[in-house]
């Protein structure tokens, strides 16, 4: 296992451009997630590290060694696919066991290593069973030791958990973190997942339209976003932009307006996300106090979905319809304040002549915690 | 309920009828009358018969049948090999429109254009005495057995690579990926990974090709060098010459037998294959 270093690639089908100009470096025995909405290219960057994809400029680096060029079968960088690719006709032994055939490893050594493997994805019983008659989860796990066999310098994992269920996905989740830290091999995952990636990954690199948006440890990633795009994916669905008009009506205090407070630090032409978790919900919505510490407004419930350990509130606050988290259930039109504290808001500047939604037009952003 | 049952069976009745009377009463009566005499009482005179008349030309048959699927087999995995794995894409596309042609073309026009080509003084041996490679006295006929088998092969290849390229094709990409990555190269992936998964596909293309081969008889009039000749010709020649449909219905018998062979190894094979993976 060794360093992977991706400078100013670029690649895409035909005369489509999928890559810009990305640059990541993973360390020996770092897992970095790749991050991002389908179609923004994650799985096409790890085709073209899998030299399934034809580069068309940048390099790429394992350790000393320029792969940029080499074809698939000599990269050693192997991949763990989201359908797992199992070859049907060949049992669990063989096929954990086949780049090291194609290496042409004795027979002993190939067998040796096939059960020490088979024992770490805990498949020990199953060595000469047909791949087809495995369930999902332990279908991964053989696709996951046949990608280890080989000892390869970086392994690539594609949504390697997505075609499998809730209970089993967390298992198998779990089980490659372990043996990630275990053996310390280095690592790229993609995945949709934002929780899959916080929890498995040692950062995260998140992408939009080809490119790197903001790359960091999944704390950093979660409470400082960069940019409306990452806030956004990372689960701060509420979005307000915040015009000069709603501006001037916080400033004429009229009981009856919409926002009753905002922080000291948000002006004008600027726009606000935040997490339905970090909204306070009260029904009382004669209490008034104008706190320059908070992000308040009123509005009245749309609808209420129970979530289990709490419910999510549908909140119709003028334009906006914001999301809360609450621990009961409250019935439509019932009127509420809600209130956001000011460090669970990611503040941006945006244009002047800004588009309700459009991230196009966002040229600079700051986080609300860097202030 | 007892109505509806009713009623389906009139609805398809119209076509087993059809089925019954231009099919399988044909069939009967020709097997039928491969094993009687006049009078109705069972025989073995007529293949008996037509072993004693005929036995070199059946394994001629069987040897010119197994020839031409050994020939189709190999250049139908070459073919679709390098349609599913080059990395050469135009020319995969040239290759992919070039190997269809002879879909196209009926087995007679293929006979007539083969003799035209193959003959001793036809157009393959004539480039070569024009390009200087040969003089007209050592130049030879590929008529007879050879040609046979060459047509064959030509008319088939493409039935049967339409098939088999159309399975490697249909092969989940990502197991080709998997294997690449592992470090197997291309030849590697294609008899570890793919022939394996593709052999059933690969099998019903032999057998139809089979049943095909042996019911042909204009290659064998047009090619062939008269004896030892394939078995179609023969029982044209009983029934054209003698009247005699006893025999050529023994011969029909035995190639009926010959292909239902080749089906009943096939079919076991696949079964075994998948009451192995099931």
């Amino acid at each position: 296992m060794t360093r992977l270093n991706i400078e100013n690639l670029n690649a895409g089908y035909g005369n489509k451009q999928i890559l810009n100009d990305i640059s990541l470096t993973v360390e020996q025995g770092e897992m970095i997630a790749l991050l991002g909405p389908s179609g923004c290219g994650k799985t096409t960057l790890l085709n073209a590290l899998c030299g399934f994809v034809p580069v068309s400029g940048g390099k790429i680096k394992v350790g000393n060694r320029d792969i940029t060029t080499l074809p698939a079968e000599n990269r050693n960088i192997t991949m763990v696919f989201q359908s797992y690719a199992l070859w049907p006709h060949m049992t669990v032994a063989q096929n954990v066991g086949y780049g090291l055939k194609v290496q042409k490893v004795a027979r002993e050594e190939i067998e040796e290593r096939v059960h020490e493997l088979l024992s770490i994805v805990r498949l020990a019983g199953l060595a000469n069973d047909k791949v087809t008659t495995l369930s999902g989860g332990q279908r991964q796990r053989v696709a996951l030791a046949r990608a280890l066999a080989i000892r390869p310098d970086v392994l690539v994992l594609d949504e390697p958990l997505s075609n499998l269920d809730a209970k089993v996905r967390l298992n198998v989740r779990h089980e490659i973190k372990a043996l990630q830290k275990q053996l310390g091999f280095t690592s790229l995952i993609v995945t949709h997942d934002q929780e899959e990636a916080l929890v498995m990954a040692d950062r995260i690199a998140v992408l939009n339209k080809g490119q790197i948006e903001q790359l960091g440890r999944p704390e950093e990633i979660y409470q400082s976003p960069k940019t409306p795009f990452v806030a956004n994916f990372m689960g701060a669905e509420n979005q307000i932009v915040w015009t000069p008009e709603l501006e001037s009506s916080i400033l004429t205090g009229n009981s009856e307006a919409l926002f009753v407070s905002r922080p000291t630090n948000l002006t004008a032409n600027q726009q606000v996300f935040f997490r339905s978790e970090n909204v306070t919900l009260i029904t009382n919505t004669s209490r008034f106090d104008n706190d320059n510490s908070v992000l308040s407004l009123r509005g009245h419930v749309m609808q209420s979905a129970f979530f289990g350990n709490n419910y999510r509130i549908s909140v119709q606050c003028g334009e906006h319809i914001i999301q809360a988290d609450h621990t009961c259930d409250l019935p439509a039109n019932t009127p509420v304040l809600l209130s956001v504290p000011a460090h669970a808001l990611h503040v941006y500047d945006i244009e002047t002549s800004f588009k309700s939604n459009a991230y196009a037009t966002i040229q600079t952003s700051t986080s609300f915690q860097t202030i | 309920m007892q109505n509806k049952t009713t009623h389906s069976l009139w609805l398809v009745a119209p076509a087993a009828i059809m089925v019954a009377i231009f099919f399988l009463y044909p069939l009967f009566f020709s097997l039928y009358s491969a094993v009687t005499l006049e009078d109705g009482s069972l025989t073995l005179a007529h293949l008996t018969k037509a072993f004693s008349l005929y036995s070199n030309d059946i394994l001629f048959t069987i040897a010119i049948v197994l020839a031409s699927v050994v020939v189709l087999a190999i250049l139908s995995i070459t073919i679709s090999a390098m349609i599913v794995l080059s990395p050469f894409k135009s020319l995969v596309s040239l290759l992919g429109l070039l190997y269809r042609l002879p879909l196209f073309i009926p087995f007679i026009v293929t006979a007539q254009m083969m003799r035209t080509f193959l003959a001793k003084n036809g157009l393959m041996n004539n480039a070569f005495v024009a390009s200087g490679m040969m003089t007209p006295m050592d130049t030879i006929s590929f008529l007879g057995w050879t040609g046979i088998i060459i047509t064959f092969v030509w008319k088939q290849l493409a039935f049967s690579t339409l098939l088999l390229s159309g399975a490697m094709a249909a092969l989940d990409q990502n197991q080709i990926r998997a294997a690449q990555n592992l470090g197997a190269s291309r030849v590697r992936i294609l008899f570890h990974i793919m022939l394996p998964q593709v052999f059933p596909t690969l099998g019903v293309a032999l057998v139809l090709s089979t049943v095909t081969m042996m019911s042909v008889l204009s290659v064998p009039l047009m090619i062939g060098t008269g004896t030892p000749t394939m078995m179609s010709a023969d029982m044209a020649f009983r029934v054209n010459s003698y009247g005699d449909y006893n025999v050529a219905n023994a011969l029909g018998l035995v190639s009926y037998l010959i292909c239902s062979g080749l089906a009943w190894f096939y079919l076991r094979q696949s079964l075994k294959d998948k009451g192995a993976t099931a």
